[in-house]
């Protein structure tokens, strides 16, 4: 048999074992129904609308201030309704009475209608008849002019990135973790040297690879499509050709970076025999992948600074903080590819050197090996 | 004919093989035999390219071995194994698949088997759900689906009950007598001696005695025949005294036990004997192959 065709027969028995396994369909399902809720929520419980505001007046000569204030709450983006008795915040004589710190933007919003009260007074005493006060008060609004086009679509933008950083972390963890204890298995049950008396051991981690990494692919196409579906339908996000292609990018960088740590946590779990062992020789690629995912989180309010431009060219790290700045707009053609480029050259040079770390070390059984001993196994 | 040819193979300091050399004929069952660490697993191993030798090599019908021959041999490892929570007939049709079958071919051998030896009822359950003689039937069932050409099995017999025992025999008699060469190693000598044609004994990882059983008895007794004789009626075996060459070597319950020298003939012993009672038993003794593996590994 061809190794082509023994690493597609190995890739075929994963994806079978492991597409069937109740685990896998409950957790599938599970993030799915999560993905949604993240997706829809927003906009269902009404974030990202006006904020509203209830204030109480306890002395009659603020009143003015809060009529004020709910006339201009409208540049505020928010809404201010005067309430009788309690409320949070309360205009008392000269003053804001808060139970505890109050909102910034009411209180701006407050001192503003305050502002035009005592202003309208000062111009009412100084002569001007109630209209021209209310134009000099009233101005024609500043109008704002960017220089590069501004995207209304930006913040929406913002939570598909986010949920993209999110969602490539855990894919890439979980998928990290099925290489390697579909490995460990192996050597556990002592079926891998069955297995090795027919193909040799780069066809089998290739071939366990592969398969992993098709049904992690095939997940994550289907997390993405029902995430974006459900964003779309709910009118959370404007689905575009710009979103469509930030979401196929992202999912080449998975295929990247799954390709880079399928390899490492393989040839890490070959290592060891036991289960119980695993968790020691794999917390460093953990490590990698959790520092991976706290770096993109400043890289997702700062997408063009520094840090994000450095991480993009750093490959273990690459795959989660590159696609925030692809759906956020940020990264330029030829960065993305030069990122890209990295990170497959990176692969490329792991690989090898990972098969022939697991081929050293995936018949040995025992005691945990040290990458070394692996390393000299495989040239005898 | 399959050949290990001067295998060798350390790992650091410890010698595992040096030189091994020997053969097995087709259609010939050979018990490998040795003391433990002696290299018997690290042969079989190699043959299986599961390791690489240090020197040496290995030839099937005169051809150094490669992976595409490799995929027509069949092996048990010492370690068994199997994926615990594949089901019996997938997983069967698996490995038929690794050693090369078509899809069709993959599936009828795998009903075959699982028919052959009593697996019907359980070819839908996961392996890790059978008992440990069913597992274990899989476990041979994996080392045949593919009709191998030769046969290398580690230990099959070890951890099975006679019911087991007799499956196993059986089924790679059946094998051999279809014209396979089947290599097994066991440190059970008797069946050994009882299902062998051949025997190869091992020790340091070299090779100290081989050829067929029968063949290694007879010339394990060196230029001496032994004779278990008994007779009834009579005591003492003094009448031993009057054969020419024989010497009365051992007296007990199980008879007398004679030893002939310098052209002593078991048919004159035979007719003194009766002159001296009613012969109950007679027999030539033979050294069994645990003795002759105690020798050659003294030696």
């Amino acid at each position: 048999m061809s190794g082509r065709s023994a690493i597609a027969l190995v890739a075929r028995r994963e994806i079978l074992e492991r597409i069937f396994e109740k685990s896998f369909i409950i957790g599938t399902a599970v993030t799915l129904v999560v993905i949604a809720a993240v997706a829809v929520l927003p906009s269902a419980l009404g974030f990202g609308g006006r904020d509203e505001y209830s204030i109480a007046v306890a002395d009659p000569a603020m009143r003015p201030v809060a009529d004020a204030a709910v006339r201009g709450a409208g540049a505020f983006d928010a809404e201010v309704e005067i309430v009788g008795g309690d409320a949070g915040v309360t205009l008392t004589e000269g003053g804001i009475r808060a139970e505890e710190k109050p909102d910034d933007k009411l209180v701006n919003l407050l001192q503003a209608a305050n502002a035009r009260v005592s202003s309208g007074a000062a111009l009412r005493d100084a002569g001007l008849d109630a209209e021209q006060a209310r134009r000099a008060l009233s101005p024609e609004p500043l109008r704002v002019t960017t220089v590069e086009p501004v995207d209304e679509a930006a913040e929406d933008r913002g939570g598909f990135a986010f949920i993209a950083v999110v969602l490539l972390y855990g894919q890439l963890i979980s998928m990290g973790y099925f290489v390697a204890m579909g490995v460990v298995e192996e050597k556990n049950t002592r079926v891998v040297e069955l297995v090795l008396s027919t193909v040799r051991p780069r066809v089998l981690l290739a071939g366990k690879i592969l398969g992993l990494g098709l049904l992690g692919f095939g997940q994550l196409l289907l997390l993405a499509a029902a995430g974006i579906g459900a964003a779309a339908a709910s009118g959370a996000l404007e689905v575009n050709g710009d979103v469509l292609v930030a979401a196929g990018l992202a999912l080449a960088w998975f295929v990247v970076g799954y390709a880079f740590y399928a390899a490492a946590f393989g040839c890490a779990a070959a290592l060891v025999s036991r289960q119980e062992d695993l968790q020691s020789v794999i917390s460093p690629l953990t490590v990698l992948l959790m520092v991976g995912l706290f770096v993109s989180f400043p890289v997702l309010d700062d997408p063009d600074g520094t840090l994000a431009e450095v991480v993009s060219f750093i490959p273990p790290f690459a795959p989660m903080a590159m696609p925030p700045r692809i759906a956020l707009g940020e990264a330029g053609a030829l960065e993305v590819a030069g990122a890209l480029a990295v990170t497959v050259g990176a692969t490329a040079l792991l690989i090898p050197l990972a098969a022939r770390i697991y081929s050293g070390g995936v018949m040995r059984t025992g005691a945990a090996l040290k990458l070394r001993e692996a390393w000299r196994a495989a040239r005898a | 004919m399959l050949e290990l040819d001067g295998l060798s193979k350390r790992y650091g300091d410890v010698v595992a093989l040096d030189g091994l050399t020997f053969a097995v004929a087709g259609g010939r069952m050979c018990g490998f035999v040795g003391p433990n660490g002696a290299g018997k697993t690290t042969a079989m191993r190699i043959v299986l390219g599961v390791l690489e030798p240090d020197a040496g090599t290995v030839r099937w019908r005169g051809a150094p071995v490669d992976a595409a021959t490799r995929a027509r041999f069949g092996y048990m490892p010492e370690e068994r194994g199997l994926y615990p929570k594949m089901r019996v007939h997938d997983q069967l049709v698996y490995f038929a698949r690794l050693h090369g079958l078509a899809p069709a071919d993959a599936d009828s051998a795998a009903r075959r088997w699982i028919e052959r030896l009593g697996l019907v009822e359980r070819a839908r359950d996961r392996v890790e759900a059978l008992s440990l003689g069913n597992q274990q039937r899989v476990q041979l069932a994996v080392a045949l689906v593919h009709e191998p050409e030769v046969l290398v099995l580690d230990e099959p017999f070890s951890g099975l009950d006679p019911v087991g025992v007799d499956v196993m025999s059986g089924v790679l008699r059946e094998r051999a007598d279809s014209g396979v060469p089947v290599v097994f190693s066991s440190h059970q000598l008797e069946l050994v001696e009882r299902l062998c044609e051949d025997v190869a004994i091992v020790n340091h990882g070299r090779l100290v005695a081989a050829g067929s059983v029968a063949e290694l008895r007879e010339r394990g007794r060196g230029g001496t025949e032994q004779v278990r004789v008994r007779v009834e009626g009579e005591g003492d075996g003094a009448w031993v005294a009057g054969v020419p060459g024989a010497e009365l070597a051992a007296s007990g319950t199980r008879g007398l036990l004679v030893r002939l020298t310098g052209g002593g003939r078991p048919e004159e012993l035979l007719d003194a004997a009766r002159a001296a009672g009613t012969v109950t038993h007679f027999s030539l003794e033979r050294p069994s192959l645990a003795e002759l593996f105690r020798a050659a590994v003294a030696a």
